[in-house]
């Protein structure tokens, strides 16, 4: 498929490395692709694959202790290798724009967003302030801000975060780009604002023949905005082609096993997932021949000796592996060693077992502001004069939430950032103290206990963390960590605390010598085993995981995901899963809340949720999930501003429904709906109604593992 | 990231300002331990026919208005000089980080209650704190100690509270919060392990300045008093003879920069060495 005009950018040979103390790092090496006008490709791989290297030796902005090469890097029929640093400086921003990961960050806080839209074409095309502001009003209008003249007059911090994210791609347009680049710009949005940035920026593409370089790790995003992908290894390109067949048909053995780490939103038999063995290579000593060889289940000598070259299984496609050919009808699964369905033995505890944790209608109210922002002026009726007046608002993180699990059960927690799922977690475990409701584990009563009488709850509760950097104290090694909690309650002492140690550094799939590590000395997903082991140390019953597998890539997450379940079987925990991700839900969880601002909108067991009848905001979240197999039409959520508030009337979901009814909505609480045993929608709209929207979840066909 | 090779066993390398550091210390130090002994001359002998001599062989440093040697003056005054700084600084520590972690900890009212103290301590120019802590009894060494202790401790409780706070934050703190742990042991034995290095850092920053403060209240002859031999009382002496015998105030000078640049040296390369992120060398 040979482009039919003359690409945009060629990218020929590209490498970079940078020169540290301990040797050479080869960051990136031979990397090429061409992009065409108008054309969209997909960046792809894992943290450390060198993705946002490519993006900064692009735009000419990697340090001056890295050493860049290239056969060719033009870009519109200019050579970037040869352009003066004013040349260059003149093309970014102009001919191409790029857009960062973090709206929170990479807008200006003491500029209002107007000016910062406005600054580019002051710079590049010469406009005039006024005129300018006037174009910046335009182009906040075109990236689908409403009351645009507002908005520019607004500081970052009064827009939501993916007003920020659109405000940011009209900063990045203002220069009219040929290429806008745009490094993980959706990874710090919830799936619904994702959804809707991905709808501008095909707009976008359209309406202005946009050439497009996305650099995710989301395999689901790419597929959705882009033509083509290239895959990234350690550095190197391992394969390129067309996104819909690359992904139907990966050729390359680690973009199967990308594709086989995927948990898969879906509904029925729920095959165990299949990492990728082992971590990113050295880059300070790649090893010899096939970078990917170390870790791959199909390598043969040959692979060992000499790194392959690209060989096309089709058209537009190429693949560096030197058995790409062979192994065709050899599947991920088949090579790692089969794929073990989970469905066995899976299930929670009898139904006769009393549930191990009951909370009832768990109430948290945080004050918004400050003493004096409370503070205010009052005209009652029949005075002359106002009077001043103390009425604070509220945030109501949980609004009367009730749940129940069962030991040996997974009960996922799915809602957007901010619905108050963390809260919920944390209170829980009184590490929050709640306003008002019960807290039981275990049959002990704790919303209202002290902290002497939480103690033995403390032993059989715990939980693990999203932010393996944070989770786990850096100054104290890997063995002084999981030994505390043994410590703390009595459990081992001395020798026998050294034993225990290394059994739980085993269990959770890591070798007895890590006990004498440095938490900086562990990879992300190594990290999250030692804050799992911890959790375990003291035989907990119960775990709440918050985010616990989000901030890591999809190979690790894949792995975590497959040892909780272990052990889950194995030690029969229960667990209270919480994460924004619905695929990671659908995999692990027997049953699911949704949770809407601080209220739960749809509870049941994972079949119920994931199939029809939906409550409104399930169905409209699990439509904007991006995945790699089929996509369903979708529905688009309006964004609520910042400091949205549930008035306490109605439904919460009113403002943002699309199903919206009417005045019975925003006035009367809406009643639980029960379509079957264990399953509520709390929603004014007839059963019916409700059953018969088409779902956007497949059915996964029985034994078939993709 | 990618994965390093683990450097576990690797040998710990000394930074080298803590090396240099170490060396200006421990020989201001050793100076101040033994002066008394090596000194070519009693501290308080009057020579009086050797009266503001310009330095020479017999008198390295030359000699001051009583015929005093200036040298063995200032090899005797390290001991005072240091004592005061670092005994000073002892007391800042004690007193602003046990404040700074409970108000970074506990936050609310404590928080607001103790800060709004320091920034009533702060408002006060230093020496003018100083003086107002001296001046209610008569002079004498640990009350310099303590006044000047005291004047730098709302440094050191700023320092502390910012770290706390943001650490605070940390999972970790929240997992031992999930076991229980007491306030105790989260502020002493999982967030003050990894608020030391900006706190000793600012300590030794501290050093340096009480020693400055110490010199200058014996200026004002509220700290050492004559005929004891201070760096700062020896400067203060030298004034009115400036025109004439400058090396009289230009000698205790010098060995205060040296002593100053020597600790704050120190700090740096303590802080280097005593992270172990830091320590191991990550790529």
């Amino acid at each position: 498929m040979a482009p039919p005009e003359a690409p945009l950018l060629e990218v020929e040979d590209l490498c970079v490395s940078y020169a540290t103390a301990a040797g050479v790092l080869r960051a990136l090496h031979g990397v090429s692709f061409r992009l065409a006008p108008g054309e969209a490709l997909g960046l792809a791989g894992e943290s450390g694959s060198g993705k946002s290297t490519v993006a900064l030796a692009l735009l000419g902005l990697l340090g001056p202790e890295a050493a860049l090469s290239a056969r060719r890097l033009r870009f519109g029929g200019r050579d970037l290798l040869s352009l003066s640093p004013e040349e260059k400086r003149r093309l970014r921003g102009g001919g191409m724009a790029i857009v960062f990961q973090d709206p929170f960050t990479a807008l200006n806080p003491s500029l209002p967003v107007g000016r910062q839209v406005a600054e580019p074409m002051v710079f590049h095309r010469g406009l005039a302030e006024s005129e300018a502001l006037a174009a910046a009003i335009g182009l906040l209008h075109q990236v689908g801000i409403p009351r645009p003249e507002v908005v520019a007059r607004s500081y970052p911090h009064q827009l939501s975060g993916g007003m920020q994210q659109r405000a940011l791609i009209a900063t990045a347009l203002a220069a009219e780009p040929e290429l806008l680049i745009l490094d993980e710009p959706t990874t710090a949005l919830d799936v619904t604002i994702e959804a809707q940035i991905l709808d501008l920026l095909e707009s976008l593409r359209r309406m202005r023949r946009l050439s497009i370089l996305f650099i995710s790790h989301n395999l689901g995003v790419i597929h959705r905005l882009c033509d083509s992908v290239c895959i990234l290894y350690a550095g190197e390109v391992c394969e390129t082609g067309p996104t819909k067949t690359v992904f139907r048909d990966p050729a390359h053995p680690y973009t199967r096993g990308l594709l086989a780490s995927l948990p898969r939103l879906a509904v029925g038999d729920r095959p165990r997932l299949s990492p990728i063995p082992g971590t990113l290579p050295d880059l300070l000593e790649p090893p010899p021949g096939c970078l990917f060889h170390p870790r791959c289940p199909y390598g043969e000598p040959r692979c060992r000796r000499a790194s392959p070259l690209f060989s096309s299984p089709g058209p537009g496609r190429a693949v560096r592996c030197w058995r790409a050919e062979e192994i065709g009808g050899v599947s991920w699964e088949e090579a790692v060693g089969g794929a073990r369905p989970l469905a066995a033995g899976g299930g929670p505890a009898e139904k006769a077992a009393p549930p191990l944790v009951v909370v009832r209608d768990l109430r948290k109210r945080y004050r918004l502001g400050g003493f004096w922002d409370a503070l205010g002026w009052e005209k009652p009726a029949g005075r002359k004069l106002p009077r001043p007046s103390w009425a604070p608002r509220f945030l109501h993180a949980l609004d009367g939430v009730s749940l129940a699990i069962a030991p040996g059960e997974v009960l996922g927690l799915v809602g957007e950032s901010g619905c108050g799922k963390t809260t919920l977690g944390r209170t829980i475990l009184r590490l929050i103290d709640p306003d008002d409701g019960a807290i039981a584990v275990d049959g002990r009563e704790i919303a209202r206990a002290s902290e002497r009488e939480i103690r033995p709850v403390r032993r059989l509760a715990q939980i693990v963390f999203q932010n393996p950097d944070s989770s786990l104290n850096p100054r104290k090694t890997v063995g002084e960590i999981i030994g505390r909690p043994l410590e703390r309650f009595g459990l081992a002492t001395g020798a026998q605390a050294r034993r225990r140690v290394g059994e739980l550094l085993e269990m959770v799939r890591l070798t007895p010598s890590y006990a004498s590590r440095y938490p900086h000395q562990l990879s992300g997903g190594e990290k999250q085993r030692v804050g799992i082991a911890r959790a375990l140390a003291t035989s907990p019953r119960f775990l709440v995981c918050d985010e616990a597998v989000s901030a890591l890539d999809v190979s690790v997450q894949a792995a975590v995901l497959n040892l909780l379940e272990d052990l889950r079987r194995e030690l029969g925990l229960a667990f209270l899963f919480i994460t924004h991700d619905l695929s990671v839900v659908a995999h692990l969880a027997h049953r699911v809340l949704v949770m809407y601002r601080g209220g739960i909108c749809e509870e049941g067991t994972i079949a119920q949720v994931l199939r029809p009848p939906f409550h409104p905001y399930t169905e409209a979240l699990l439509s904007a999930v991006p995945r790699i197999d089929g996509g369903r039409s979708r529905i688009r959520l309006r964004e609520e501003g910042p400091a949205a508030e549930f008035a306490g009337r109605g439904c919460r979901f009113q403002q943002r429904c699309p199903r919206i009814l009417g005045e019975i909505c925003r006035t009367v609480t809406p009643p639980p709906l029960e379509p079957a045993a264990g399953h509520r929608i709390l929603c004014h709209h007839r059963l019916e109604t409700l059953a018969a929207v088409p779902s956007p979840v497949d059915e996964a066909a029985p034994g078939a593992p993709s | 990231m990618p994965a390093g090779p683990l450097e576990t066993g690797a040998r710990r390398r000394l930074p080298g300002n803590l090396v240099a550091g170490a060396a200006v210390v421990l020989a201001i130090a050793l100076a101040a331990l033994v002066g008394p002994w090596v000194a070519p001359f009693p501290y308080d002998e009057f020579h009086i026919r050797d009266r503001l001599q310009a330095p020479n062989a017999l008198y390295w440093f030359g000699t001051d208005e009583y015929g005093r040697d200036v040298f063995s003056r200032v090899l005797v005054g390290s001991r005072l000089s240091l004592l005061l700084g670092v005994a000073a600084t002892a007391v800042s520590l004690v007193g602003g980080v046990a404040l700074g972690l409970a108000a970074g900890f506990f936050r609310g009212r404590i928080d607001e209650w103790l800060m709004r103290l320091m920034d009533l301590l702060m408002s006060f120019p230093p020496v003018i704190l100083g003086l107002l802590i001296l001046a209610v009894t008569p002079p004498s060494l640990w009350k310099t100690v303590l006044a000047v202790g005291i004047v730098y401790i709302p440094a050191i409780v700023r320092v502390t509270r910012s770290v706390t706070l943001e650490l605070a934050q940390e999972e970790f703190i929240l997992a031992a919060r999930a076991r229980g742990e007491s306030a105790g042991y989260i502020l002493f034995r999982e967030i003050l392990p990894n608020a030391w290095p900006p706190i000793i850092v600012e300590a030794s920053l501290r050093v340096t300045f009480a020693i400055l403060l110490g010199a200058a209240l014996s200026f004002l002859g509220m700290g050492a008093q004559p005929p004891s031999s201070d760096w700062g009382l020896m400067i203060s002496e030298a004034r009115s003879y400036l025109d004439q015998a400058w090396w009289m105030a230009v000698f205790p000078g010098l060995v205060m920069c040296l002593t100053v640049v020597g600790i704050n040296l120190l700090g740096d390369g303590l802080r280097e060495w005593l992270d172990p992120r830091l320590r191991h060398g990550g790529a």
